[in-house]
């Protein structure tokens, strides 16, 4: 497969041309000279006001971009790209130069450590010689716990920032909170006041964003911004230090991201990841849900002045063209189209931002999906974020009826090739396989293979596609299933899943959804790699990849022989309902049943491991080591826990931490153990016991020269790991 | 098959007990063999039938007091345990649903034994 299937970028660039003359020009000139200013005044009609004191941005920024020096020049194709903000794009012009970002060591100011989101700290306090000493320096409780009908819809999946002195974080239900990175203490909170009906699948907040406005003096209130997407789909934008809402900012601090977006269903759009900031651009998608008809709003990603909350551009991959300054007066953004639940990441240098899109609404039936979404879904998109437009895609599933969303935010490396660097971009899937794409181009470094399916079933053979594609760098996808890997707790109830195994279809990997019988799906669309993504040590050059190895046992059924209420079970994209959904406005529902568990005794009909950890060596893209990771402790048949210590290899969600002292913190699976892992050789040197599961992804840092590992084990509603409110730092004895 | 009823109470609570085992044994079989069969049908595996049926048999002879029904349970434990290194090597994980049911089957089975001693199997006692 080739990185480009996107004929419309070709029409998007032949349209954009009387434009890109005058582009080149300032994309030659960027980086001397302030032609962005000039440009300005041109954008016409949009929502922009003029930017005072846009000159003085303009030179700061310069001087920030300085040390990466060449970078405008980076490619042709992004100089080019650069050029088409034609219309209501002042503001985001005004911040279309790179500006300084934070770096990861003593803070942790991005969802991913650093704005590469490589998970990789250089810290080495904690080494595999004293881990075993590692203790609980504080605990700090958010007091968000669930409340009324929130009651097990609990899977916060929280993963804070560190800044400065703070620690700054959501709660499940998006209360912001600045607490002390030494001491735990509260700093300040905010709680916007999110209802229980916002709640879509889950009530999670996997993160906040940090944005320091360079043209702000230093003692500016809202200088360096906390910046939170909510559950009931607005943007928050607060003073990192004191809490307070920007006023400048939106309406006193806030968007509202249901705006253009047709009918408000509490629930059916809502932001759990943290937005993505570019340029001054604050990038943001939304969980939209999944399953419950094709008329679901719209998977539209906008991007928003970071300073005053304009709407800099919106991609609406139905309408590009036409919705990039938003739909026109009564209309809406194209509903039904792919949506970004997960988190993307920023290319500062490039001015990209790359989208991990899931896919189209509904998730198990493709027949009545338009050629764009058939184009986008389940890819990963590369949008120029000064200008909203396309700059390349790259598509891991064509026309995807499996759910397997891109979950993962996916890692910028400079990746060795031939005795060179690269720019590129590491991009985990569900399926298992991860792909390194040249991040300017989108193409990818290794061959991409065709998989050949193994049928196109019965439902809708026209519409599958007869290949997929496979990667060649590495896959954390095992062998097809057989009988002999059906599990249980006996003879009997493992001929139970023998017999579930031999009466469904299943011919293997890209197995298609039927309706006759049920069908395997395998790995089922809890991953390989989910939103947990992957760490990458940069400096040992190793990734690190937990991963789930799980089927799902599902089945089409004609909608007249379902009556499902919609909205009931529907699931999240990315974790989804274990039960099913109902597909309105499709010729069938589906049936769930996630993780193949046996309805006698709960446990999985597949045999452990269910989820690993897996070391790779980033050049060549082979294993250097591969373990299960959790323990039986909490599992056992019909629910009860076993307490066995064994290491079975359990199902997890949330990713890594890879630091430079040789050590891989991570909690994720089901047993509620937050570990340390040697990065050497895969051995588990440090467990401790959470409160709850630690569905999050943990950080670490240094406050007052003593480095911090700290999680929010807030557990998961549809892991079964229980709830709390705890945020945990771990450090060694003073 | 009257000697139960002339047997001292002990013996009689013995006998009791490895009836007890033979009724579970014979149900587990008739689900073993009833759904093995499916199995078999369904182009899968043949030795959930094959091991319903000896479980059967092995629970009749049990029931009548028979050391024959032990000697039967012994070799589909074998039997088992053959099948198991066949089919999965030493995944000792895979091994869970194989042999641990049947093996605590088997130590119950062997408990039979006292309770068994004196009659040997059900023909040589007539004799």
């Amino acid at each position: 497969m080739t990185a480009n299937r996107y004929p419309l970028l070709a029409a998007t660039a032949l349209a954009t041309l009387p434009l890109m003359a005058f582009a080149q020009q300032e994309a030659g000139d960027a980086a001397s000279e302030q032609p962005t200013i000039e440009s300005a005044p041109e954008a016409g009609e949009g929502p922009s006001s003029p930017q005072p004191g846009q000159d003085d941005r303009e030179d700061e920024q310069q001087d920030a971009t300085s040390p990466e020096g060449t970078q405008p020049e980076a490619g042709p194709q992004g100089a080019a790209r650069e050029s088409s903000p034609q219309d209501g794009a002042s503001d985001a012009q005004a911040l279309a130069e790179p500006q300084d970002l934070p770096e990861v060591g003593a803070d942790w100011p991005f969802w991913g450590g650093d704005a590469q989101a490589t998970r990789y700290s250089p810290l080495d306090q904690i080494t595999p010689g004293n881990v075993d000493q590692l203790e609980r320096a504080f605990e700090y409780h958010t007091n968000d716990m669930p409340e009324g009908t929130a009651e097990g819809k609990y899977s916060p999946e929280i993963t804070p920032l560190k800044l400065g002195d703070d620690v700054l974080m959501c709660s499940a239900m998006n209360i912001l909170i600045s607490i002390d990175a030494a001491s735990g203490e509260e700093n300040w909170r905010y709680d916007p006041g999110v209802p229980n009906e916002a709640i879509p699948y889950g009530a999670t907040c996997r993160g906040v964003s940090i944005w320091t406005d360079p043209e702000a003096a230093e003692d500016d209130i809202c200088k360096t911004r906390l910046i939170q997407a909510t559950l009931d789909a607005k943007i928050i934008a607060l003073d990192a230090e004191e809490g307070v809402p920007c006023t400048e900012f939106g309406e006193n601090g806030m968007i509202d991201l249901w705006e253009d977006l047709g009918q408000r269903v509490p629930g059916w759009y809502a932001v759990t990841a943290p937005p993505s900031i570019v340029r001054g651009v604050i990038v943001t998608g939304a969980q939209v849900k999944d399953g419950q008809a094709e008329d679901a709003p719209s998977g539209v990603i906008r991007g928003f002045d970071a300073r005053t909350g304009e709407l800099a551009w919106a991609w609406d991959l139905g309408a590009p063209e036409e919705n990039r300054d938003g739909p026109p007066e009564g209309e809406v953004y194209t509903r039904g189209t792919p949506n970004m639940w997960t988190t993307a990441v920023s290319d500062e240098e490039l001015g990209y931002v790359y989208l991990p899109l899931g896919n189209s609404s509904v998730d198990y039936w493709g027949s009545n999906r338009s050629e764009a979404e058939n184009e986008f879904s389940t890819a990963l998109v590369a949008i120029d974020a000064t200008s909203g437009e396309v700059a390349w895609s790259f598509q891991t599933v064509y026309r995807d009826v499996w759910d397997y969303d891109l979950g993962s935010q996916p890692t910028l490396v400079n990746f060795p090739h031939d005795g060179d660097t690269i720019p590129a971009i590491i991009l985990p899937s569900k399926q298992g396989d991860i792909y390194v794409l040249n991040r300017e181009t989108g193409e990818s470094l290794h061959p991409v293979e065709q998989y050949q399916v193994p049928s196109r079933g019965n439902v809708e053979p026209e519409y599958l596609s007869e290949e997929q594609p496979t990667s060649t760098y590495h896959t954390l996808r095992f062998d097809p299933l057989e009988e002999r890997d059906m599990y249980g707790m006996s003879p009997l109830d493992q001929l139970y899943c023998r017999i579930q195994f031999r009466r469904a279809n299943y011919e293997g990997f890209f197995q298609p959804p039927t309706a006759d019988a049920p069908y395997i799906q395998y790995p089922g669309y809890n991953g390989g790699s989910d939103w947990g993504s992957v760490a990458v040590d940069t400096d040992r050059g190793v990734i690190v990849a937990n991963y789930n190895d799980i089927p799902n046992y599902n089945q089409l059924i004609p909608q007249e022989e379902t009556d499902w209420p919609i909205i009931t079970d529907g699931g999240e994209s990315g974790e989804g309902s274990g039960k099913g959904a109902p597909q309105e406005g499709a010729p069938y529902s589906i049936r769930i049943n996630a993780g193949w568990r046996s309805p006698i005794t709960g446990m999985p009909c597949t045999q452990p491991p269910y989820g690993g950890i897996r070391a790779i060596d980033l050049e060549t893209g082979e294993t250097l080591w591969d373990r299960p990771i959790g323990t039986a402790r909490r599992n056992g048949p019909f629910g009860v826990a076993s307490h066995l210590p064994f290491t079975i290899g359990t199902p997890n969600n949330g990713g890594s931490v890879a630091t430079a002292g040789g050590l891989v913190f991570i909690a994720a699976a089901t047993d509620n153990l937050i570990r340390a892992i040697d990065i050497e050789t895969g051995e588990t040197l440090w467990t401790d016991v959470l409160p709850a599961g630690g569905q999050a992804n943990p950080i670490t840092y240094e406050a007052d020269g003593r480095q911090y590992v700290m999680i929010a084990p807030g557990g998961h509603h549809f892991m079964e790991t229980g709830v709390s409110d705890a945020v945990i730092a771990y450090a060694l004895p003073e | 098959m009257s000697h139960s009823t002339t047997a001292p109470p002990k013996r009689k609570a013995g006998a009791w007990a490895v009836k007890a085992v033979a009724v579970v044994l014979a149900f587990i079989g008739i689900v073993l063999l009833g759904g093995g069969v499916y199995l078999i049908l369904l182009g899968g595996s043949w030795y959930y039938a094959v091991a319903g049926a000896l479980l059967l048999a092995s629970g009749v002879f049990l029931f009548r007091m028979d050391r024959t029904g032990v000697l039967i349970y012994a070799v589909t434990w074998a039997i088992t345990l053959a099948w198991t290194v066949w089919e999965i090597q030493f995944d000792w994980w895979a091994w869970v649903p194989r042999m641990v049911a049947p093996t605590v089957l088997l130590v119950l089975v062997l408990l039979c034994l006292p309770a068994l001693g004196a009659r040997r199997s059900a023909p040589n006692q007539v004799a």
